[in-house]
This record gives structure tokens, sequence and C-alpha cells, in this order.
């Protein structure tokens, strides 16, 4: 008799997915552990690292911010390769607000969150009709762009940079506010990506002219969808402005458009927690290769091009229908 | 002789079942049709039997997908081809014409020919070209228009004829008449009789529609959820009730 393998839904997520879910610890642990995992690993890793751990999280964090941002881009449509535009424009924001008017950081990281989102959207305004390759090329060159520009313009330090910013009061304040954005966007633009707002962006996405005659202007929605991917990028720019205390040209270099992108296609493209996941194996993992030097990159570059041929789906995908769902084998029936 | 032989074939997607046991056999020289309704399984059917699946499921293996299993075998000339690849199964001559005439939008249809003749000679192409363009009078006047801009019908002549530059054995067509008007269907069908008539092509194509179709094959297979529920000749299938009621629209 011919056999084949069968691929079904475990019996608990079928029965967690009703009502009946509350009548069990087991079953309200499956529902609730894959959630509560990064919110209890956020808020204990930071008391169980060393201080130069600390610091690696601290970038998983920032990385994990843009990582999402990029996958929001992505959902709806828009392949970027130019985080760094708004990583950048965040961090000069707020570097120029407390250089030179004084304000506490405590002010200006939500200011230029905002305004650094805003100028970050009306730059890419007229390019939002393009779609795919040509929207993706117009992104990687504009934070090149501005970073020669002011190599050249020597406005704002220049290529000096400006120095000597204030810092927040303690570094696990820094710590603990990161990570808290990183939940907040997680499981906040997870659940909006899931309402009909999301629902739409999605679409944009499959098939924008079949959202186009639903009666929906893809460009307001696609507008807004950039506004918010260029908020939290611009976050994450000015967190990072203040916990180094520095802004420079280096803020719009390459590193930041390509790993958040590398993280999310590691981690799984089209969900948020894939792209956090992917920069918690990826930043650690490059701090961890610091030790070989040169050849740092080419581990690091192998590494990617086995994950890419080889799961193609992204670690979360992969672990989440292990999560979910078993194989077996089963006699072919006629 | 005996060119396609379908044994049991089975095929999965993931735990849902797209062909059930089916088997059917194509004489050389024949047209044959197999009719059925939506979902019925009809695509599957020539996706199988030209290898595609077989890229779709390494493809979706990948990305971590649906698994797609496909049991039983397909017979070509006496030799198992179940396993060969796509680009193989075109050299030993099968050649399909996938569903809703697929063509290289930005192309012109002269290159969009070009483009299918990749394996034969020059020479030959521009032969089986002249032969496209008599088979298909409607296309030589858009010989330079691209292929994005021709109609629905003339992208339908344009697919047929880019499997005929191949000069297929055994040429498969997936639902050729898709979204036709009864008037283009009719010279559709005149065109795939003359193309049987004139170079001999063994003709396989899948049709919902059975009523232009069942005239001009010379036997037919009814399929239903991916089960084989009937099968004998053009005239057997047309005179039977039960089709002229599924299949005819009356």
């Amino acid at each position: 008799m011919k056999k084949r393998r069968e691929r079904i839904d475990r019996g608990i997520k079928v029965r967690a997915e009703d009502i009946f879910a509350v009548c069990s610890w087991r079953e309200m642990l499956y529902l609730s552990a894959p959630r509560l995992l990064p919110i209890v690993g956020f808020i204990v890793l930071p008391l169980i690292l060393g201080v130069y751990w600390q610091r690696v999280l601290l970038s998983v964090a920032i990385f994990a911010l843009l990582a999402i941002s990029w996958d929001i881009l992505a959902q709806s449509g828009m392949v970027s390769l130019g985080q760094a535009l708004f990583f950048g424009m965040g961090a000069y924001c707020s570097g120029i607000l407390n250089h030179y008017f004084g304000i506490s950081p405590f002010v200006t990281i939500p200011i230029a969150a905002v305004v650094g989102g805003a100028i970050c959207t009306v730059l890419l305004l007229p390019v939002l009709r393009l779609r795919g390759v040509y929207f993706a090329m117009v992104t990687l060159i504009i934070p090149l762009m501005l970073e020669r520009v002011i190599e050249a313009t020597k406005i704002f330090g220049g290529t000096e940079g400006i120095s000597g910013l204030t810092s927040l009061p303690s570094t696990w304040l820094e710590l603990y506010i990161l990570l808290a954005a990183v939940l907040a966007a997680l499981f906040g633009f997870r659940r909006l990506m899931t309402s009909d707002y999301g629902l739409v962006l999605k679409g944009i996405q499959d098939n924008d002219r079949s959202v186009m005659n639903a009666g929906i202007n893809i460009y307001w929605f696609k507008i807004q969808a950039l506004f918010i991917a260029s908020v939290v990028g611009s976050f994450a720019g000015a967190m990072m402005t203040h916990v180094y205390r520095f802004v420079g040209m280096p803020v719009f270099a390459l590193d930041y458009s390509i790993l958040p992108i590398a993280a999310a296609m590691v981690g799984g493209p089209g969900s948020f927690a894939g792209a956090t996941l992917g920069a918690f194996i990826l930043v650690p993992l490059s701090e961890a290769l610091r030790a070989l030097g040169g050849l740092r990159i080419v581990f690091y570059g192998v590494f990617l091009v086995i994950f890419v041929v080889g799961l193609p789906e992204g670690i979360f995908h992969f672990v989440a229908r292990k999560y979910h769902q078993f194989e077996r084998w089963v006699e072919v029936e006629k | 002789m005996i060119m396609l032989d379908v044994l049991n074939l089975m095929v999965f997607f993931e735990n849902a079942l797209a062909l059930n046991d089916f088997s059917m056999n194509v004489e050389e020289g024949e047209v044959v049709g197999v009719i059925g309704s939506n979902s019925a399984g009809k695509t599957t059917l020539m996706n199988t039997l030209s290898g595609l699946i077989i890229d779709m499921r390494t493809k979706e293996k990948r990305r971590g997908g649906e698994r797609i299993t496909v049991y039983g075998k397909v017979v070509f000339d006496g030799e198992d081809v179940t396993e060969t690849s796509p680009s193989e199964r075109v050299k030993k001559g099968i050649v399909l014409s996938r569903e809703r005439h697929p063509v290289f939008p930005e192309s012109s249809v002269v290159e969009n020919l070009k483009i299918a003749g990749y394996l034969r000679k020059k020479l030959q192409i521009h032969e089986a070209m002249d032969d496209v363009f008599k088979l298909f009078p409607a296309l030589i006047h858009l010989r330079t228009r691209k292929a994005g801009f021709l109609s629905g019908g003339e992208q339908q002549m344009l697919a047929i004829g880019m499997s005929l530059v191949v000069k297929p054995r055994l040429l498969l067509l997936d639902e050729p008449l898709l979204g036709l008007s009864p008037m283009m269907q009719k010279t559709l069908v005149g065109a795939i009789c003359n193309l049987k008539k004139d170079s001999g092509i063994t003709v396989l194509l899948t049709e919902q529609f059975a009523r232009p179709v069942l005239p001009i094959i010379h036997r037919g297979y009814v399929i239903e959820n991916g089960m084989l529920t009937l099968n004998g000749t053009g005239k057997e299938l047309m005179d039977n009730p039960e089709i002229k009621a599924a299949y005819f629209g009356v």
C-alpha cells in the first residue's frame, strides 16, 4: 500500500482556537506562550546580561524596529532599500533639536519621530506611484545623496557630525524604552495589519488595481503606511542619537538599509515577529563574529545565502508551522 | 498506437485530492477532450502531463508551502516520464499551451514566436512561423504589434501558435476557448481541426463548455472532482443526456 506524508493541525491548536481554550491551563498556555515569550524575554534579558551584551541588545532593538518598519512597507507593496533614510532623518532631527535648541531628549525623541517621519514621507511622495524595483532604487539613492549633501555643504557639523548631545538619565531607561517600543510595534502593528485597515494595505500589495476598483484611493493609504513606517524608523534613529550622544554622516550608511532587510528575510518576511526574531539572530551573530576580523563579512554573507536559499519562508514561519501542525504517514486510499 | 498513457494518477495538494485515480490514454493522431466543470482537476491534469507540477512541487517545498504529492504513472511513447522535468518533456514532444493565454506582453508577436521556438533551428522557426500564420491568418497583420496589446482571442491564437512553433508531437491545450466570443470559438475550433489534418499533431484539450469541442474530438473523458466519471467517443458523449444537461447549457 502506498503511503504519503500528511500535514495536519495539532489537536490542541484546534481546541485552542475556540472559546473552550479558557477551560484548560494547557490550552491557555499553548495560546499565550508564544506571545509571552518575547515579553518576558525582553524584561528579563537586560537584568541578566553584562554591560557589553546590554549594548548589543540595544542595537538588536534598534534593528528590530527598522526591520519592522521595512516589513510594514513590504506588506503594503512598497519594497524599500533605504531604511537608513528614516533612521538618519530621525537621528538628525533629534540631534539638531538637542544641540541647537537645547531641548531635553524626552521631548526631542517624540518630535524627531513625527517630524522625521513627515519629512521622509514628503521626500518620497513623488515616487509613491512607482512600483517594485523603481521605488526601491529611489529609496536606496536618497540616503546616500543626503550623506553627500551634508559632506559637501558642511551643514550640521559636516563630516564631524554633532557630538556632546544630552543622553537619557540612565542606560536602563534607554534599554527599557527601546524594548517597550519594539514590543509595542510588534504587537500593535500585528493587530493593525489584521484589522480592516491592514487588509487594504495587504490588498495594495497583492493587486493594487483591484483595490482601486473597490473605490479606495490607494495613494492615500500608501502615504499613511509610509508615514507609519518612517515614524518607526525615525524613532529608532532618534533613540540611537541620544544613546551614543552623537549624530553624524554614518546614520545614512548602507548598513541601516541592508541589515533590517536581511533580518526580515531571515526571520520571515510578512510577519513582524519574524522581523524581530531575525534582528535577534543577526545582530548578536555579527557581534560574535567580530573576533574573526576581516573574515567576519564572509561568514555573515554565507550564513545569509544559506538561509535565503534553504529556508526562504524564514525561521518564524518554519517554527510556527512546527508549533501548530504535525506530520504523519498515512495510507493513500482511493 | 498508444502515445500517452496515464495510469492511476493521484495528485494531492497538501491534504486535498485534486486528481483521484485518474487513468486515460491518447492514441497517435487523435484529438482527445477532457471535459469538466470548475475545480474538477483539468488544469492539474495538464500541469502533471506537462511536468510543470514537478517545478511547482520543488518551489512549494522550499517555501514550506503546500506539499504536492504525485502518485501513478505518465507514460509517453512507452517511456515513463512521471519524474521528467518540463523542459525535457518539451524535447520529447509534449508541449502545453497554458490556460488564460500567457504571452510575453512586452514582445511583439514575431518575437513571441521566436522565443517559443528556442529549441529549433532558425530556418525551421521561419517555416513553423509561416505555418502558424497560415493557421491563424488574423495574426499576419499583427506581426509587429506588442503581444500585450492584442485582444484575448488574438492572444489565445498566439499562445497556441507559440506551442506549435516547438513542433509538438502531443499538443496539450488547457481551456483554449476560455473567455472567447462564440465567433472566435468557432474560428479556433476550426483551426484546431485543420491543425490535426495538416500536420498530424495529436491534441489533448480540456474544456468546461462542451458544445463547441464535442463535434471535433475523437474521444472524450468527463472528469468530476478529480475522478473519471464517463468516457466515450465524441458522438457517444454528445448523445448522452447527462452530458447534455451538465455541459451543454440546455
